[in-house]
């Protein structure tokens, strides 16, 4: 395990310089730049207040940083889940000439989609500020075990749904339906509490990716470290999301070549 | 010393007829227990057994489809053995498929770069290299231009002077002597051959049987997959010549 990152560390100014890349080309021929990944949540999240504030009766200060936080930690999901499908074909060529630890595709997509989520982090952080400020500053710090949750996780739901796109070509497809489901079984658009008046707390309560949510959301809009229980449950899943990762590498990737 | 060997090594592709395999399929194919066999098998490779000490170039010859690029990505590492026991011994530096692997919208020098990148290397390392790499390619100004607008003669170049830009203790080379014009070739004819002579140990794929004879000590004739004919150049090429005239006499018969 340790030969294998070593292996990894090796070869670090070839994904660093991949990770640039994605960046650089996925907006070179675009006025505003990294601004279009910004301006998707931004966007959602002015229509969604527009429609749903008065509807959920709720303060729009409070509404629209929560819509918009929870928004960007969903994209980078999203964003991690269905690239990280396309990650060994896209770069089938740097497979099939050069062997090189193959983990290092998927820590690129989620490292590409990483920095898109720590810019939205920042323009949500602003967007708090400029609303209603900050109660109490230091809880800020709490995002830091978040946003390195995020990444494990990340990183191993790229490897598995990876290695699952190449073995079985459809996964993707059944990938985009399976989060659109859970976009709407998630207090993304709307708060836990609905979910928790009307008896579905369980709901919440196994949904790793409300606990992840709640684990940005928390230190941002409330001021406060996010509860035991969101740590508890994200902190399961980053570990289980990195041993299914890992159990999937060493099974297949020697192979993975024959998939291709 | 030992640096390769292959023992009784086998390499098998299965190939899907209709493409790949979709999760529903593979769902429905186990609840009604249907076996579909709809797959080619393909024994890329059979009871090959290798062995290449320290300083021998070794040559191997055959026709196409015989399993000689294969053999080169069995021994690269990119394709784990089917059966047999794959045993190397020192670093491997390949020379295949030198045009795949270029970012396409990056720069010339950008791209030399990152194969040096993806070979281990770090900025500082690769920066003592571009130059001299720059100049091997002749392609001057052009290197600023993003590698989408080369010509094929150009990438190939480019690909030719980077890929061989290399210390190697290993050497295992596919067919990358048919790059550029005459007085390129050369040059990277003189250039393959520093890089042979420097090398601890050389597998050289070619078609250029001229090439093999001059550059290797040993030849290997592959032929479907198996070795057909193993030993000194000139009495190995001969029978493989003799071969290919006869096969080539049949069909037009």
């Amino acid at each position: 395990m340790l030969g294998y990152l070593r292996k990894v560390w090796k070869v670090r100014f070839f994904w660093i310089t991949l990770v640039r890349n994605d960046l650089r080309n996925r907006y070179r021929r675009s006025i505003i730049g990294v601004g279009w990944s910004l301006l998707h949540p931004i966007a959602m999240t002015a229509v969604l207040c527009g429609v749903f504030a008065r509807l959920l009766g709720s303060d729009l200060a409070t509404y629209a940083p929560y819509l918009l936080a929870g928004l960007v930690t969903w994209n980078y999901i999203v964003a991690v889940m269905n690239q990280g499908c396309q990650c060994f074909f896209v770069a089938e060529s740097y497979i099939r000439q050069h062997p090189a630890p193959l983990a290092i595709y998927p820590l690129r997509t989620a490292l590409g989609a990483g920095i898109h989520f720590l810019i939205g982090l920042a323009v949500v952080l602003v967007f708090t500020w400029c609303l209603r400020g900050f109660g109490n500053l230091p809880a800020l710090v709490g995002l830091l075990p978040a946003v390195l949750l995020l990444f494990v996780i990340g990183c191993s739901l790229a490897v598995c749904m990876g290695v699952v796109n190449v073995l079985f070509q459809d996964s993707q497809h059944l990938t985009e339906i399976l989060l659109q489901i859970l976009f709407y079984a998630t207090p993304i658009i709307y708060p836990a509490e609905m979910l928790r008046e009307r008896g579905l707390a369980t709901l919440v309560a196994i949904n790793p990716l409300a606990a992840l949510l709640d684990l940005v959301r928390e230190p941002v809009i409330n001021g406060r470290l996010p509860s035991l229980q969101a740590v508890g449950v994200g902190t399961a899943a980053a570990a289980l999301a990195a041993a299914a990762a890992v159990a999937i590498l060493w099974r297949f990737e020697r192979r993975l070549i024959f998939y291709l | 010393m030992t640096l390769i060997r292959l023992d009784d090594v086998s390499l098998v592709f299965h190939v899907r007829r209709h493409g790949r395999i979709s999760l529903k399929e593979y769902l429905l194919n186990g609840v009604f227990r249907r076996r579909k066999q709809d797959s080619f098998t393909i024994q890329a490779l059979e009871h090959i057994d290798l062995e290449v000490a320290e300083g021998e170039r070794v040559g191997i010859v055959g026709p196409n489809g015989a399993g000689k690029s294969a053999l080169l990505k069995l021994l690269a590492g990119i394709y784990p053995p089917s059966g047999g026991c794959r045993r190397v011994f020192g670093q491997i530096s390949s020379l295949f498929d030198i045009a795949l692997g270029f970012e396409m919208d990056a720069s010339g020098w950008e791209n030399i770069a990152y194969r040096g990148y993806l070979q281990g290397e770090t900025p500082a390392s690769v920066k003592d290299k571009m130059q001299p790499i720059a100049e091997f390619s002749e392609l001057g100004k052009f290197l600023d231009m993003p590698v989408r607008y080369y010509s094929s003669g150009m990438l190939v170049r480019l690909a030719f002077a980077i890929a061989t830009a290399i210390e190697p203790d290993i050497l295992l080379v596919d067919e990358v002597l048919a790059a550029g014009d005459a007085a390129f070739q050369a040059k990277a004819y003189q250039r393959m051959r520093g890089l042979i002579s420097r090398a601890r140990a050389v597998i050289f794929v070619s078609h250029d049987i001229d090439s093999v004879r001059r550059l290797c000590d040993r030849v290997v004739w592959l032929d479907h997959g198996r070795i057909r004919a193993a030993g000194a150049p000139d009495d190995v090429i001969r029978a493989y010549l003799r071969q290919s005239a006869e096969d080539a006499g049949k069909k037009a018969a």
